[in-house]
C-alpha cells in the first residue's frame, strides 16, 4: 500500500484550495469504505487524501420545502431519518442494505455516488426521487440533474478541483410511493446483481376509496380494484443499477405508465420495456439473461410495492425478498 | 510526515504520534499492541476489527486513524470493568456458547454492545440485522443470536 | 442410567473468557524480538516456463534480509505425492505457484521488495477442466509424472480408487427401477476467520521451532524434521507450538509451501521469521474443497428396497497432491454405507489440471458423494412410485449391520432420526403440494470411532495432579475451536470425581504433549477422549491405591466424587483428594501421581480392495429442510431446518449443537450460495465481498435432535459430531427445492439463476 498525507481542512474552501493545490496528486475522502479500500487494493495511488470530515455543516440532514442531504450524511443517519423512511423510501430500502451497519456508520452519501459504482445501491433510489446534485469549485457553483451526474462505470460529471455539496431532493407530488429492491444472494455484506428503484405517483381521489379496500386484500387484488377504478399513474420514474455501466433511468417503460389508468398487462409491459432498454452484462456476480429477467419481474414489484406504500405508508417496511 | 493525534482509547487519554496513512487497526494493533482487534479481511468485508467509535460501530481495518482525533474508542479490551469482571455481554457469549475459534468474537461483542446501547430489547430480526456485519464461520450464529438475547433479559 | 457430574453438562468452553476479551494469541497477534516478516511472490501464469529470475535489486532494498527462489533452496518435497516444493525452479503449474519469498523488517519492505523481483517466464497452455486433461495430448502438468500399464506420461494420478462389492452388472439387471445421473460439485473454501500463518525460529543448535496453528502438529512435527533432514540438518528436532487457532476445517491438516518458505527464510536470515496470509491470499493459495463430476447409478426392486450404486467420479486434483487427493477413500463410505446397498462399485479419478490444488475440508469428500447419493435416493424413490421417506426407511441402516465395504455397523441411530425429522416438518402433510413450498430431508452417515488413515489412529494423554488437586492433562488432541479441551476436561473430571475446572487442558506443544495423528475424521471427542478417560483412569488407580492406607479401606471400596476421595461401604471413611496427594508427595520415597495412556482403537486400515471396518463405530443422521421458492426469481429460501444426529452421547449438549449449527451453515452455503469462481486457474473471487458466506441474517433457525444411542466404545457413549452436520445438507435442499416447484438441481450450488433455468426449461 502506498503511503500518503492526510490533510483535514475546516471548511469547503480550504478543501478546494487544498483539491486545486494537490491536482492530479490528491483525493478526496469523505468515509474512506472506498477510497481506504481502493488504496489498499493499488487501484489508487494518491499522495494526499483531504478529508472532509472536519468541515462542518455537510453532515445534516434538512427539509425546507425539499429534501437536503449533505453529502457527509451516512447511510445509517439516512436508514434512522423517519421523514425519509415516510417521504422518500426507496432511499431508506436502500441504505438499509448496503453494505453492514459498520459501513453504514461510515460511508456517506456522497462518496457513494462519486465511487459511481455501476451497483452503488444510493444510485438509483436517487434517480427516482429526482435528485439534484449541487456542485462547487474554486470558480463556481452548479447544479447538475443526477441522471447527468454518473457518466461510466467509476466516473462522474465532477471535474478537477470539484466537490460535491449539497444533495437536493424535491419534495415528491401527494399520493407517491417509492420502493428499491436490492437482488443479492445473502441479506447483509452484499452488492445487488441488480437494484431496481421505482417512484409512483397516483391520483389523489382514486386512492382514498381504494385506501378502503387494501387493508386486508392482497396487492394484485388491491391493482385490479385499482383498474376497475380507473386509478391514473400520474408521475412514474424507474431506475435500474448494474444494468448498464451506470445506473440508469427506463425512460421508456416510464413514458409507457405515465399518465395511464394502471393495470397488470400494463405494468407487464412497462416492465418489459424497462428490460430492453437495460444493457445487463455477464460477470462473476451475476448473468446478463438473468439480469434482463429479473428487471422485468422486480420493475413490476418495485412498482407494485409503490403502490402499497401510497395505500399503507405505516407499512414501509424494507422489502426482504418478495415472495 | 508524522502527526500527533488525541484521543480517548477505553477511556484514557491518549496522545500517540502517527504515520498518516495508518488504519485505526494498525494504529491499534501494531502501535498500541491492543490485540484484542482483529483483521479478518483488511477490506472492510467481515467485521472482524470491528471497534466503537463515539459508540458507533466501525470497521478499524479501512478507517483513517487520523479521524480518531477528539474521538472516542472502545476496543475489547475496554469492556470489563475496573475489577477485572466480564461485562454482561462477554459473560453471555462464554455462557451461551456463542464461542469457537473466537476470532469474530471480539468485532461480534462489539457490534453486540452497540446494538444494545441503543436498543435494550431487540427483537431477534433486529439482533441479526445488528450484527450482520460480522461474519463468523463456526457457530453458524445461532448461539451469538442467543447470546444477546440473553443479555437482553430474553 | 449413570448420573454424571460433569459429562453431559452445557459446560463453556474452557479458552472462551480469553476470546470474549481480545486477550487470546492467535498467530497474527504473535510477536518475537528480532522477527522478521515474510512474504511471497506467486506466479502470474497458471502454466509457465520460468525462464530467469533476478532478485538483486529486491536484495539490495534497505530491510530485506534475505530473497529465496526455487533455485537456492535445498530440495524439500512434500504433500502427499511428494509432488510439491516450497519455492518453484523450471516450471509454474498454478497461480498460487509460489515463485520467490522474501524477509524483511517490516511488511511494507517486504512487499516493496517482491514488486523489484524480475521473473521472465514462457507461457505454456494451461488445462482447467479434468475431462480436458484426461485426453490424450492435453498439456501436461508434470511431465516426469507417469501412469498406466505403459507408464505413459499423464496427468491422472496413480491413485486407483476402486470399490467393487456384490456384482453390480448383474443387480442393475435384476432392478425395477433405476436412475442414472450426472452430479457436479465445484470449489468452495474453509473462510477461516483468522489467516493462515506461522513464525519460524532456529536455536542456536540449529533446532527448529515454529509457532503454528496446524490440524495435525505431531504429523507437522514429522514433516518438519524430514525438511531439516533435507536442509542438510538431519538429527536436528523439530517442535510445534500451536497458538490459538482462527479456525481448521481440514484446512490445516497438511503442511503448506509458506511454513517451508518461513522455515528457509529463519534458517537463512538466522531470525525469527513470520508469516501470515493477507484474506486474498487466504482464498487464492489455500486449498478448498474439491470439485467433482459425479455419474451415479442407483436401483431399487418394485418394494423399493435398493439393489445397486455404482458411481464413477472425476476428480480435479489441482496441479499438486494433497491429503485431499484421498478424499475418494472417505466417499466410500457413503457410497457403499449410507442406506443398505448391497451392490456397489465405485472408480474414482484425480486428474491434474492448472487449477489451485484441493484438499481435506470438513466432511473429507462425505458431502460431494452425499449430494449425489442422497438427490438420487429421491429421484428412485419417485420412479418407483414410493414417498421418500418411506423409501429412505426401508433403506436404513440398522445395528450389527456388516456393509459392502466391511463396516461393522455398532450403534446405529438413522431410523430414529429419519423418523424424528419426518415428525418436526409434518412430513406427510407438507410434502407432495407443488405449491411453492416444499420438503426435503437427507441422512448421512460418517465415521463416528476414529478413522484407521495412517498406520496409527491414536492419541495420547498424560496427566498429572499436583498438591492441590489441580489436574493437568496434556493431551496429542488439538483444540481449533470446536472445544476438544473442554470435551477432554469433562471426561477427566467425570472419570476423576473432581470438577471440570479443576482440570487444565495443555495442547499446545509438541516437546510436552503426547502424540496424536490429528484433528480430523471426526475422531477427537472419540479418540482423544477414550484416551484421556484411559489416563484418567490409571491416574484414579494409583490415587485410591495411596487413599487406600490413609483411610484404612481396600482400593476397590473406594470412589472419589467432587474432589473427596470415600469408602463406598461407609461414607463417613473419606479424605480430600489435595490431602491424599500432598500426603503421597510428601511421605518417605514419596511418589507422584501421574498416568499416561495412548488409544488406539481397534479399527482397520483399508485393505487393498479399499475394505476393511475404518472406524470403531459410526455416526448417522438426517437433515430436513422446508423451502419456498420465488418462482419468477428463482430465490430459495430456508423456512425450517430440523437437524437430527445419532451422536452417542452428548458429552456437551451446547458445544455440540454449536458443531451442528455451524457445520449445517456451512452446508447451507454449499447448497445455495458458496463457490470459489476459477477461471483459467484464477480465483475470481478472492475476498469476502464476492464469495458468499452466510451471514447472520441467511441462517435459518435450526432445531436440532440429539439421538443418544450410546455407544459402547465411545468414552461415555459418544461418538464424533464434528463433520455430519454439514453433509447431508445440500441433498436436503435440493431435494426440498425439488417438492416445492419439481426442478431438479444437480449441480452446486443452487443459484437463482439455475433454478430459474430450469423452471424455464421445464415449463417449455
Amino acid at each position: 500500500m502506498k503511503k500518503f498525507d492526510y490533510l483535514k481542512p475546516k471548511s469547503i474552501e480550504e478543501a478546494l484550495t487544498l483539491l486545486d493545490q494537490y491536482g492530479e496528486k490528491a483525493k478526496l475522502i469523505a468515509g474512506g469504505t472506498d477510497v481506504i479500500v481502493m488504496v489498499k487494493q493499488k487501484t489508487m495511488a494518491p499522495e494526499v487524501l483531504i478529508s472532509l470530515q472536519a468541515i462542518p455543516g455537510l453532515n445534516e440532514i434538512n427539509y425546507n420545502g425539499f429534501l437536503s442531504i449533505g453529502p457527509m450524511v451516512t447511510h445509517r443517519m439516512i436508514e434512522k431519518s423517519e421523514l425519509i423512511k415516510k417521504d422518500y423510501s426507496a432511499l431508506a430500502d436502500a441504505v438499509s442494505w448496503l453494505g453492514s451497519i459498520q459501513i453504514r456508520n461510515v460511508a456517506t452519501i456522497g462518496g457513494n455516488i462519486c465511487t459511481a459504482a455501476p451497483s452503488a445501491d444510493t444510485a438509483t433510489p436517487l434517480l427516482v426521487l429526482g435528485t439534484q446534485v449541487k456542485i462547487k469549485s474554486l470558480k463556481e457553483e452548479r447544479v447538475v440533474p443526477i441522471e447527468e451526474f454518473f457518466k461510466g462505470p467509476g466516473e462522474t460529471v465532477l471535474k478537477k478541483g470539484e466537490l460535491i455539496k449539497e444533495l437536493m431532493i424535491p419534495k415528491p407530488l401527494p399520493n407517491t410511493g417509492s420502493a428499491y429492491y436490492k437482488l443479492q444472494r445473502r441479506l447483509a455484506l452484499d452488492l445487488p446483481i441488480l437494484g431496481v428503484s421505482a417512484l409512483l405517483s397516483l391520483d389523489k381521489n382514486k386512492v382514498t376509496c381504494a385506501d378502503m379496500l387494501c387493508t386486508t386484500s392482497p396487492i394484485s387484488s388491491i391493482l385490479h380494484k385499482m383498474e376497475e377504478d380507473d386509478l391514473v399513474c400520474k408521475e412514474v420514474r424507474i431506475a435500474l443499477g448494474v444494468a448498464a455501466p451506470t445506473p440508469m433511468r427506463a425512460v421508456k417503460a416510464e413514458t409507457l405508465l405515465r399518465g395511464k389508468k394502471l393495470s397488470d398487462e400494463l405494468l407487464e409491459e412497462v416492465a418489459e420495456t424497462a428490460a430492453k432498454e437495460a444493457q445487463p452484462r455477464d460477470s462473476i456476480r451475476g448473468e446478463a439473461w438473468y439480469r434482463r429477467d429479473m428487471i422485468k419481474v422486480l420493475v413490476k414489484r418495485m412498482a407494485m410495492k409503490s403502490i402499497e406504500r401510497v395505500i399503507q405508508p405505516e407499512e414501509t417496511v424494507f422489502p426482504e425478498r418478495l415472495w | 510526515m508524522k502527526q500527533t493525534i488525541n484521543f480517548t482509547l477505553n477511556g484514557e487519554l491518549v496522545e500517540v504520534e502517527i504515520e498518516p496513512h495508518l488504519t485505526l487497526l494498525q494504529l491499534l494493533r501494531d502501535k498500541l499492541e491492543l490485540i484484542g482487534t482483529k483483521e479478518g479481511c483488511g477490506m472492510g468485508e467481515c467485521g472482524a476489527c470491528t471497534v466503537l467509535l463515539d459508540g458507533k460501530t466501525v470497521n478499524s481495518c479501512i478507517f483513517p486513524a487520523m479521524e480518531v482525533e477528539g474521538k472516542k474508542v472502545v476496543t475489547i479490551e475496554g469492556l470489563m470493568d475496573a475489577q477485572g469482571n466480564l461485562h454482561p455481554i462477554q459473560k453471555a457469549f462464554v455462557e451461551q456458547g456463542a464461542v469457537q475459534c473466537g476470532f469474530c468474537t471480539p468485532g461480534m461483542v462489539l457490534s453486540a454492545k452497540a446494538l444494545l446501547d441503543e436498543n435494550p430489547k431487540p427483537t431477534e430480526e433486529e439482533i441479526r440485522h445488528g450484527i450482520a456485519g460480522n461474519l463468523c464461520r463456526c457457530t453458524g450464529y445461532i448461539q451469538i443470536i442467543e447470546a444477546i438475547k440473553a443479555v437482553s433479559g430474553q | 442410567m449413570e448420573e454424571f457430574i460433569n459429562v453431559g453438562k452445557r459446560i463453556p468452553k474452557m479458552d472462551a473468557e480469553e476470546k470474549v476479551t481480545g486477550k487470546a494469541i492467535y498467530i497474527h497477534d504473535l510477536k518475537i524480538p528480532g522477527m522478521l516478516h515474510g512474504k511471497i511472490l506467486y506466479s502470474p501464469h497458471p502454466h509457465a516456463k520460468i525462464k530467469s529470475i533476478d532478485t538483486s535489486k529486491a536484495e539490495k532494498l534497505p530491510g530485506v534480509k534475505a530473497v529465496l527462489t526455487g533455485y537456492n533452496i535445498p530440495p524439500i518435497k512434500f504433500g502427499f505425492y511428494k509432488d510439491n516444493t516450497p519455492l518453484k525452479a523450471n516450471k509454474v503449474c498454478s497461480l498460487r505457484d509460489e515463485v520467490a519469498a522474501v524477509a524483511a523488517t517490516d511488511l511494507d519492505i517486504a512487499e516493496e521488495a517482491l514488486d523489484l523481483i524480475k521473473v521472465e517466464y514462457e507461457i505454456l497452455p494451461g488445462v482447467f477442466d479434468p475431462e480436458e486433461a484426461m485426453k490424450e495430448g492435453a498439456p501436461l502438468i508434470h511431465e516426469e509424472h507417469v501412469g498406466g500399464k505403459e507408464k505413459k506420461p499423464t496427468n491422472v494420478l496413480n491413485l486407483p480408487w476402486r470399490l467393487i462389492a456384490g456384482d453390480v452388472e448383474e443387480a442393475r439387471k435384476n432392478s425395477a427401477f433405476v436412475a442414472e445421473d450426472r452430479f457436479k460439485v465445484t470449489w468452495v473454501t474453509h473462510c477461516c476467520m483468522g489467516t493462515s500463518g506461522c513464525v519460524a525460529q532456529f536455536d542456536l543448535k540449529n533446532n527448529l521451532t515454529v509457532y503454528s496453528i496446524t490440524q495435525i502438529p505431531s504429523l507437522e512435527q514429522r514433516d518438519f524434521t524430514e525438511a531439516l533432514a533435507a536442509m542438510g540438518l538431519k538429527g536436528k528436532k523439530a517442535r510445534v507450538i500451536k497458538t490459538m487457532i482462527g479456525g481448521g476445517f481440514g484446512s490445516k491438516l497438511d503442511t503448506y509451501a509458506f511454513e517451508y518458505i518461513a522455515i528457509l527464510l529463519a534458517f537463512k536470515t538466522r531470525k525469527p521469521v513470520k508469516i501470515v496470509f493477507s484474506r486474498e491470499e487466504e482464498f487464492f493459495a489455500t486449498s478448498p474443497r474439491q470439485p467433482a463430476i459425479i455419474d451415479i447409478a442407483q436401483g431399487c426392486t418394485k418394494e423399493g428396497i435398493l439393489t445397486f450404486r455404482d458411481i464413477r467420479m472425476i476428480l480435479d486434483n489441482g496441479a499438486y497432491t494433497s491429503w485431499g487427493a484421498t478424499t475418494p477413500s472417505v466417499m466410500m463410505m457413503p457410497i457403499s454405507s449410507l442406506y443398505k446397498v448391497p451392490n456397489v462399485r465405485y472408480i474414482a479419478k484425480c486428474v491434474y489440471t492448472n487449477n489451485t490444488y484441493s484438499q481435506a475440508m470438513r466432511g473429507y469428500g462425505n458431502p460431494q458423494a452425499t449430494f449425489a447419493i442422497d438427490s438420487q435416493m429421491d429421484i428412485l424413490a419417485e420412479m418407483a412410485g414410493i414417498d421418500p421417506l418411506d423409501f429412505r426407511l426401508r433403506n436404513a441402516n440398522t445395528p450389527g449391520e456388516v456393509t459392502p465395504q466391511n463396516f461393522k455397523i455398532v450403534s446405529c441411530g438413522l431410523r430414529e432420526c429419519i423418523d424424528a425429522v419426518a415428525q418436526k416438518l409434518d412430513w406427510r402433510q407438507s410434502r407432495g403440494k407443488r405449491d411453492g413450498r416444499g420438503v426435503g430431508m437427507a441422512s448421512l452417515i460418517h465415521v463416528g470411532g476414529g478413522a484407521r488413515v495412517y498406520k496409527s489412529d491414536g492419541c495420547g494423554t498424560i496427566i498429572k495432579i499436583d498438591d492441590f488437586g489441580t489436574v493437568n492433562v496434556f493431551t496429542g488432541a488439538t483444540d481449533m475451536g470446536q472445544g476438544s479441551d473442554t470435551v477432554i476436561a469433562q471426561i477427566v473430571a467425570e472419570e476423576l470425581g473432581v470438577r471440570v475446572e479443576d482440570v487444565v487442558v495443555t495442547h499446545t506443544d509438541t516437546d510436552i504433549c503426547p502424540w496424536d495423528v490429528g484433528a480430523h475424521a471426526s475422531r477427537t471427542t472419540f479418540v482423544a477422549g477414550n484416551s484421556a478417560r484411559g489416563a484418567a483412569k490409571k491416574v484414579k488407580e494409583q490415587l485410591l491405591e495411596i487413599a487406600a492406607k490413609s483411610i484404612s479401606e481396600s482400593p476397590e471400596n473406594l470412589d472419589i466424587r467432587d474432589r473427596t476421595i470415600y469408602s463406598k461401604k461407609d461414607p463417613e471413611k473419606k479424605s480430600p483428594l489435595g490431602k491424599v496427594l500432598r500426603a503421597a508427595h510428601y511421605a518417605a520415597g514419596g511418589s507422584m501421581v501421574m498416568g499416561e495412556y495412548f488409544y488406539d482403537p481397534n479399527n482397520e486400515n483399508l485393505d487393498r480392495e479399499f475394505k476393511g471396518n475404518l472406524s470403531v463405530t459410526y455416526a448417522y443422521g438426517t437433515h430436513g429442510v422446508e423451502v419456498e421458492v420465488d418462482k419468477e426469481t428463482g430465490q430459495v429460501k430456508i423456512l425450517r431446518y430440523v437437524a437430527a444426529h445419532d451422536v452417542g452421547k452428548a458429552i456437551n449438549p451446547m458445544l455440540l449443537e454449536g458443531q451442528v449449527y455451524g457445520g449445517a451453515t456451512q452446508g447451507i452455503g454449499y447448497a445455495l450460495t458458496e463457490r470459489l469462481i476459477l477461471q483459467n486457474g484464477k480465483v475470481m473471487n478472492p475476498n469476502f465481498l464476492d464469495y458468499k458466506m452466510l451471514t447472520a441474517k441467511d441462517v435459518p433457525n435450526f432445531e436440532t435432535i440429539v439421538v443418544e444411542t450410546n455407544d459402547e466404545f465411545g468414552p461415555f457413549g459418544a461418538k464424533g459430531i464434528g463433520e455430519p452436520g454439514l453433509v447431508p445438507t445440500a441433498p436436503a435442499i435440493a431435494n426440498a427445492i425439488y417438492d416445492a416447484v419439481g426442478v431438479r438441481i444437480k449441480d452446486l450450488p443452487i443459484t437463482p439463476e439455475k433454478v430459474l433455468g430450469a423452471l424455464k426449461e421445464k415449463a417449455k
